[in-house]
């Protein structure tokens, strides 16, 4: 049996480990709420702007595919987290990022990939996987404004200078806080509305929402053909930041869920350590007690 | 009492402003337009510029957009900006500072810069939030 002394330090151990673990848990229980709230707030916005793009964007005589002559090559967001400490969040999402890298260079395309978050850069360096772009803004927030329009910015320059002609996103579908569903969904060129295709994983409903409403006659200014690249950014725009939130709430749910049961095993080792440390204790003095008794044994 | 229709002001981090109005006016590429109730089906992008809302009892509301589209729709508008400041959150010495650097910066730069055309949209942001800045005390 350990010594009383070793049990001791084991125990302060346990629980210094569970002060951090309950505080992380706490912080990112905060961040999830604030994320979730972000991601709801998003929502008028989205569906707005899908109504708007369902009807300027699939109308006849406008073309918003890839350039003609096009390369075939698909560039590949993969929306990773700064941190660690989220229990299976990046592993899992890096493993839909592979699926998603056999399927597209199954269908003969080439891939450039675009790494965000220092996991994803990290992961892709450890592999050997050349990465052509990369971004680690290592904000307390993942999902800004700023960083969904200079992803939406690069995979339309490069659409438009047809150096891509098809463009995705790896990230992580938020379900609940213990729920997390890595996802590929395939932004550019945009499907027709009705076309359920949009998201090549599972579940659809994480896909921008589309209005499945009648087309509207709508009076457009300047023109539809000027509107339509507008329209287009603003839309690619909206589908990143949409996804970047997901993948915001998904990170602080993970890791919410693995500071949770990381707490609970430190409270479960520092119950049977206690326990531990309770026996030895006992021993020790059961064993003073008998050479106590043993020495006024002798001396009679 | 004059006709209203309803009207909605979003952003992608949220719904700024919601309820009827008598008119709004906004800035297109093709210039200034106004809304009035019973408006056609209608859609534009909108550039940098200040929008205002005529409310049914007779207040202005403005805020300054930096882009994005307005769309009316069975007579209901809804501005989809890409964000939209209210003119309380401005700072005017500030802004007329930006005014400053983004005339300088967009005064140097030739038409076929690939610059030109982000620089004339901070120049007309920045100005939009000067002239925003000047209605603060506007009637509330």
């Amino acid at each position: 049996m350990a010594s009383l002394k070793a049990i001791r330090r084991r125990i302060a151990s346990a629980k210094s480990t569970q002060q951090i673990t309950r505080a992380l848990k706490l912080v990112s229980a905060a961040r999830l709420r604030r994320a979730q709230e972000a991601l709801a707030n998003s929502l008028p916005y989205s569906e707005a702007l899908a109504r708007v793009a369902d009807s300027l964007l699939t109308s006849e005589g406008i073309s918003v595919g890839p350039v003609e002559g096009a390369q075939k090559r698909s560039m590949l967001v993969v929306v990773a987290s700064d941190r660690g400490l989220a229990g299976g969040y990046n592993s899992y999402l890096f493993r839909a990022a592979e699926a998603a890298r056999r399927e597209i260079r199954g269908a003969g395309f080439e891939i450039e990939l675009f790494a965000v978050g220092k996991k994803a850069v990290d992961h892709f360096k450890r592999s050997g996987v050349p990465v052509a772009l990369s971004r680690v803004d290592n904000l307390p927030r993942l999902a800004t404004i700023a960083l969904a329009r200079d992803i939406a910015a690069r995979m339309l320059a490069d659409y438009s200078s047809g150096a891509i002609d098809e463009a995705g996103i790896v990230y992580t579908h938020f379900q609940s806080a213990v729920t997390q569903k890595a996802v590929y969904e395939r932004l550019l060129p945009v499907k027709p509305p009705g076309d359920a295709g949009i998201q090549d994983g599972a579940s659809v409903d994480g896909a921008m929402p589309k209005t499945g409403a009648p087309k509207i006659d709508y009076l457009v200014e300047p023109s539809r053909a000027e509107l339509a690249p507008v329209v287009l950014r603003g839309y690619l725009e909206a589908a990143v930041y949409h996804a970047l939130l997901e993948a915001e709430a998904s990170e602080q749910g993970a890791r919410m869920t693995a500071m949770d049961s990381a707490t609970n095993n430190a409270i479960e080792m520092i119950s049977s350590l206690t326990l531990e440390m309770n026996r030895a204790r006992q021993a020790q003095i059961t064993r003073e007690l008998m050479d106590i008794v043993g020495g006024a044994e002798a001396l009679r | 009492m004059a006709a209203t229709f309803s009207f909605t002001l979003v952003t992608p981090t949220g719904m700024v402003a919601e309820g009827q109005a008598e008119e709004v006016s906004a800035i297109g590429p093709l210039g200034e337009f106004g809304v009035l109730p019973d408006h056609i089906n209608f859609i534009t992008s909108l550039v940098p510029g200040v929008l205002e809302a005529r409310l049914p009892d007779g207040e202005a509301m403005h805020w300054v957009v930096s882009g994005g589209f307005a769309e009316v729709k069975d007579g209901v508008m809804t501005v989809l900006a890409s964000s939209a400041e209210s003119p309380e959150s401005i700072d005017a010495s500030a802004a007329a500072a930006q005014v400053r650097d983004a005339d300088e910066k967009f005064s140097n730069l030739s038409f076929y810069d690939p610059d030109y055309a982000p620089a004339q949209e901070a120049l007309m942001l920045a100005r939009a939030r000067v002239e925003a800045a000047a209605l603060k005390p506007a009637p509330r």
